[in-house]
């Protein structure tokens, strides 16, 4: 079964930190998500994974009687948004609930498991 | 550039359609998949279950909490996504508004980060 590990976090606090905090941060955690991806590749060779920019770069589309219409913002007004997403092919759900505990962001956010359509 | 087009819609609305209509939706994202990846635009893309599949993993104090349902329960919930290939974000913007979804639901944004130091797996 194909799965989808969506990575919901605050971002808030992420985005207005200087650049250098940010990668003293990234580093910190660097080990983890290592650790991590060595795991993800181990159950799932084929394991993919995006890292979505921060809340400021997004935009809303949508079409209602032909006309475009385009917001600043993520779709969702919360606070926390989706970050990321793992796509990963595993034997059933509980390896899903093992993985999706190792994602570092766990520990402060949340991880949503879907399974994909097929 | 790589972008994230995240596809909210009313999950309710799907689940009533009788199955001519779905079958035409599902057309007409084909239609887009096609039309996005002949002009080389797109990179990829997964429809979820629906959200009473989901399933919700925290870690709080060393512990795994895990419950049934999705992150937020939300009238428009996220149902898919594509991974757009894209010169811009009003690049990225005008190919999400072919979207079917758009039409009734509301497609998200997102440029997709790179850092060329991290390790991807």
């Amino acid at each position: 079964m194909k799965y989808a590990l969506l990575i919901h976090g605050d971002d808030s606090a992420w985005v207005d930190l200087p650049d250098e905090e940010k990668a003293a941060l990234r580093a910190e955690e660097m080990p983890q998500w290592i650790s991590l991806f060595e795991e993800l590749s181990k159950a799932d060779p084929g394991v993919s994974g995006y890292e979505l920019d921060g809340r400021s770069t997004a935009r809303v589309v949508q079409v209602r009687d032909g006309e475009r219409i385009v917001t600043d913002g993520p779709f969702a007004e919360t606070k926390e948004i989706v970050g990321g997403v793992f796509l990963v092919d595993l034997p059933d759900l509980d390896e899903a609930i093992r993985l999706a505990a190792l994602i570092p962001t766990a520990k402060h956010g949340s991880i949503e498991i879907r399974p994909l359509q097929e | 550039m790589k972008f994230m087009a995240l596809i909210y819609a009313d999950e309710s609305v799907w689940e009533t359609f009788p199955d001519a209509e779905r079958q035409a939706a599902y057309a007409q994202y084909r239609a887009f998949a096609d039309e996005a990846g002949a002009a080389g635009m797109l990179a990829g893309g997964d429809e979820l279950a629906p959200t009473r599949d989901a399933t919700t993993v925290r870690v709080r104090e060393g512990e795994t909490l895990v419950t049934d349902g999705p992150y937020a329960e939300v009238k428009e919930a996220l149902g898919g996504f594509f991974v757009l290939e894209c010169g811009s974000l009003d690049e990225a913007v005008q190919l999400a508004a072919k979207i079917p979804g758009a039409e009734h639901g509301s497609v998200e944004v997102r440029p997709i980060y790179v850092d060329p130091a991290e390790v991807q797996p």
